[in-house]
């Protein structure tokens, strides 16, 4: 969710460079999870678990992942939704 | 524009997250919230659709 | 709350159009160039142009970020090709 927003600058300027750099770190991260979709993810999670799975959206907080094919240790889960807090890292080839 | 809801205008959820995204954004808030919004989109269809389910199912890290 | 989750945007976006190396919670490191890191998870996103047609991406999720340590800055080249990787058709150019 949405916290960390420094009001020491009460110099509009330096808000605006603020809100301004925000939105652009903001809109590449979303454009990464776009170009992520129908991609193959591999997912590093806590206790060491890896798991490979096709990635569909994301929720707006970056709270779940949702997927498709998601190979776990114990076979094949056609649609899965992946707790982010759970996971530490992901990759994927462009 | 006539209110008949039980929360009050000023305490809109939209409303509120709208001058929050504003806050945040500045300018670009409009065109945040848009890609935010179609990405939502997606996502709840996705769940409605597929109906997926958590994996695993206890969370790994409370 | 880790110190990186911490930051403000105009901190995080020092890293942009850099190579560095970060360690996640799990000790894996993780080397590229830094396109973004998301304000409101404050994950980082990692390109590595392995090739000259494909680039393999990393992140590392904000609340796993331990050490991000700064290998060197981009050229105004890498920032170009950084900032046209997720852009379909790769012409695009952000708006700033």
């Amino acid at each position: 969710t949405i916290s960390a927003f420094s009001e020491s600058g009460t110099d509009s300027c330096s808000l605006r460079d603020e809100q301004r750099t925000r939105s652009v770190l903001r809109e590449r991260y979303l454009r990464s999870l776009i170009a992520m979709s129908q991609k193959q993810v591999w997912f590093n999670m806590h206790e060491r678990v890896r798991v490979e799975a096709k990635f569909g959206a994301s929720d707006i907080d970056v709270l779940n992942f949702q997927v498709s094919d998601l190979q776990t240790p114990l076979g094949i889960q056609k649609e899965a939704l992946i707790r982010c807090p759970d996971v530490i890292s992901y990759s994927f080839e462009l | 524009v006539s209110w008949s809801g039980a929360v009050p205008p000023s305490e809109r959820p939209g409303e509120r997250r709208g001058a929050e995204m504003k806050k945040l954004y500045g300018e670009e808030a409009a065109k945040i919230q848009g890609m935010e919004t179609a990405m939502q989109l997606t996502f709840d269809r996705n769940c409605d659709r597929k109906q997926p389910k958590y994996w695993p199912v206890i969370p790994l890290k409370l | 709350m880790n110190e990186w989750r911490q930051k403000n945007p105009l901190e995080w976006n020092k890293y942009v159009n850099k190579e560095v190396r970060v360690t996640a919670s799990d000790k894996q490191q993780h080397q590229g160039w830094v396109y973004t890191v998301d304000p409101v998870s404050a994950s980082v996103v990692l390109v590595d142009f392995q090739s000259t047609r494909k680039a393999s991406v990393a992140v590392v999720m904000g609340h796993a970020v331990g050490e991000v340590e700064v290998l060197r800055d981009g050229d105004e080249a890498m920032a170009e090709r950084l900032s046209a990787v997720f852009v379909p058709g790769g012409r695009q150019v952000l708006s700033q």
